[in-house]
């Protein structure tokens, strides 16, 4: 032990101790996670919409509600696409609410979703069902 | 510093001894210069402002005019002045309960058991975190739906309905005691530990060949040669709880009523809230005289010069 | 020694640990379920645990600047400390004149709780200029009594024949300080840094006092607005308690050994 100190160079004493090697380790999870956020935040959020039967609906109404202070207010709207797919391209938040519904087909329900970050990049694995007819 | 302590030299040229002594005379108080400046600052200066203040009525709209004790007098018909008095003489009236749980505590940290540095730690831990923080956690457990206190009261069927603790006038001032203890604890018990450990283990020896139970050894042994400690405990943790100003303005802001204000709260609301600094400094005065006065008859108490620094 | 049973001890210590950390699993547990005042009974085991309170957290309150104003106000603090603390112990174990004037002038000073002193010392800080600035915020805590009575021991301690040798050999006053006493006083600098730390980070009173705007709020400040005006955000409170707690603990599980010196040192030598 103590012929190593004296052959190992100065600084990695001062380097290689738990009270730089804690806060260098937090430094770099922070750092890394930081880049994370900063590269899959262009605030896509995207999902399928099908009917009671899991046929994918084409042109249903999706809404996007987005959370301020104590309630959910609406951000944006879209509609499907043939196979039911929709996308928005600009959500602002972390904590929102996506809902779904079309004429004669019925609506879903209004299902929340946290993200980790900010406009996190997201793709909502549960389909929407629509439901209700009318 | 340096450039002082040069020219300091220069000027006493005549003498090689004289400006060697001059020099470091001159380098003792730079050195000393920085931290008598802040002490001079922060507690000096402001220890005389305060008596200055309390004989005049002033806020920052008035010029000062001198009112003689009308501060004073106005105290002694003030009840808020005298619940937060009773209340402060009450959190520290409950610092030897806190002594005496940390005392057995070390007691048995001490004794030759394996993983006495976990268990020192687990009490220790509560004893560095912010105040703050701590208080909101308390409020949590003594509250009345969820808090855990609470909930196994009621399991247990101690209380048919909820205790409103930081709520009820009855309960709200033991309730914040109860936090101070819980922070506090940790701190008494390194304290007293080290105490323990100070006290030379062939006392012990002697005592049981000449066949003292385990509760005699207590009683002359141990709790004399604690006798300092114990008053160190006592003068810090009165100084802590006293000023634990962070645990009240956050677990009850004072209330329910002035149910847990003590004068640091109501030496703040005064300054601060009300603008009247000129009455604030009346009860600060008050206030520092009461803690000298308790501080004094501890250290009577415990047989004079007990935690006194080694002078040389 | 007698041979007694061991485990009524391990037993009590055991009950008492437990009461000591239960508050702390109480917290972590709402701040990954947030369960709220309207819950009953409350879960032992937190139910769909997830971390998005944090999230909240950190959106809802400008964390980063708080978390940025504490740090800077405690390396301000910590840095001063260290200076100050380290030359008045050291003219401490000098002698000189007024040795004895200055030594009870800083007992007496130890007995001045600084909460006694929140009026003048605001008004004093407002001449200064001061208030609402960083300086402000760490200045009273510049030096403190009993880190330096805790770096005078360890000064008292450097055997006075290794100073006269430096002597011999010719090293300056100063060399003398940097070279023999300095890394002689490296445990009485950690026990120092560590108590200033937690002071600073600490504390609450003062930045309550002098700062007005919302950007020079240090964590405790923020936390106490955070639980003014969120009230029913439980999950989000806790979990921003959570995150102020981080630091503190952090630091004292990796310096134990040195936190633990210092205080008793501290307190037994102030």
């Amino acid at each position: 032990m103590d012929d190593e100190d004296y052959q190992s160079p100065p600084w990695r004493k001062w380097l290689v101790n738990r009270f730089v090697m804690t806060p260098l380790i937090i430094l770099l999870i922070a750092g890394a996670w930081d880049l994370y956020a900063n590269t899959h935040n262009s605030g896509l959020v995207e999902g399928t919409v099908v009917d009671a039967a899991g046929n994918p609906v084409a042109g249903a109404d999706v809404t996007l509600w987005t959370f301020n202070f104590t309630t959910f207010s609406e951000k944006g709207r879209t509609t499907s696409g043939p196979d039911g797919r929709f996308t928005f391209t600009d959500n602002p938040s972390h904590h929102i609410q996506v809902s779904a519904t079309k004429p004669g087909v019925g609506s879903s329900q209004r299902r929340p979703i946290r993200l980790f970050f900010q406009s996190q990049d997201t793709r909502i694995q549960e389909p929407f069902v629509l439901s209700g007819g009318a | 510093m340096v450039t002082a302590t040069v020219e300091a030299g220069r000027r006493h040229r005549s003498s090689f001894i004289a400006r060697k002594t001059t020099r470091q005379a001159v380098l003792i108080w730079c050195f000393l210069a920085p931290s008598l400046l802040i002490f001079l600052l922060y507690r000096i200066l402001p220890l005389a402002w305060n008596v200055i203040l309390s004989f005049q009525a002033w806020s920052p709209l008035r010029p000062a005019v001198w009112i003689g004790f009308d501060n004073y007098d106005e105290m002694l018909t003030d009840e808020v002045f005298w619940q937060s008095l009773w209340n402060t003489l009450y959190i520290i009236g409950s610092a030897p309960i806190g002594i005496a749980i940390a005392l057995a505590l070390a007691l048995l940290v001490n004794a030759d058991i394996r993983g006495r540095d976990v268990y020192r730690t687990a009490i220790f831990l509560s004893y560095p975190l912010m105040t703050v923080a701590v208080a909101i956690i308390w409020r949590w457990m003594f509250d009345e739906r969820v808090g855990l206190i609470n909930y196994v009261a009621r399991s247990l069927h101690l209380v048919d309905s909820p205790i409103q603790f930081l709520n009820s006038f009855t309960w709200a001032l033991p309730s914040v005691i109860a936090a101070n203890i819980w922070q506090m604890l940790g701190f008494y018990m390194i304290i007293l530990l080290t105490g323990l450990q100070n006290i030379p283990g062939n006392l012990y020896e002697a005592a049981e060949i000449d066949g003292a139970n385990a509760f005699r050894r207590f009683l002359r042994i141990t709790l004399p040669l604690l006798k300092p400690s114990i008053f160190l405990c006592f003068v810090i943790g009165m100084l802590n709880s006293v000023t634990s100003f962070d645990l009240v303005y956050v677990m009850t802001g004072g209330g329910p009523g002035r149910a847990t204000e003590i004068l640091v709260t109501y030496i703040y609301k005064l300054g601060f809230v009300q603008t009247r600094f000129d009455y604030a400094a009346a009860v600060t005065v008050v206030f520092f005289i009461m803690l000298i006065t308790i501080a004094w008859a501890a250290n009577r108490f415990s047989g004079g010069n007990a935690g006194a620094v080694e002078r040389d | 020694m007698r041979h007694y049973p061991r485990w009524p001890i391990h037993l009590i210590l055991l009950v008492a640990s437990f009461i000591m950390l239960v508050p702390f699993y109480w917290v972590l547990k709402t701040s990954v379920s947030g369960e709220n005042i309207f819950t009953y009974p409350p879960n032992i085991i937190p139910r769909n645990p997830h971390l998005f309170y944090y999230v909240d957290v950190w959106y809802a309150i400008p964390f980063a600047r708080y978390f940025l104003n504490s740090v800077i106000v405690s390396v301000l603090t910590i840095a001063a400390n260290v200076i100050f603390n380290a030359m008045a112990g050291y003219a401490l174990t000098r002698g000189f004149r007024g040795k004895n004037l200055v030594l009870m002038l800083f007992l007496s000073c130890m007995m001045v709780p600084f909460q006694a002193t929140i009026i003048p010392a605001y008004l004093i800080t407002g001449k200064l200029g001061l208030l609402d600035s960083y300086l402000g915020l760490a200045l009273p805590q510049f030096s403190t009594i009993i880190c330096i009575f805790v770096f005078k021991a360890s000064f008292d301690a450097v055997p006075k024949s290794l100073i006269d040798a430096a002597k011999i050999d010719g090293l300056s006053e100063w060399r003398i300080i940097w070279k023999v006493m300095m890394p002689l006083a490296k445990s009485a600098m950690a026990t120092n840094i560590i108590l200033s730390f937690i002071w600073s980070w600490n504390n609450f009173l003062w930045p309550l006092i002098m700062t007005r705007s919302a950007d020079m709020q240090t964590l405790p400040l923020g936390l106490s607005r955070f639980l003014s005006y969120q009230e029913d955000t439980t999950g989000a409170l806790y979990a921003f308690c959570v995150m102020v707690l981080a630091p503190g603990i952090l630091l004292f599980l990796l310096a134990q050994k040195e936190f633990i010196q210092g205080l008793t040192s501290g307190a037994t030598k102030g």
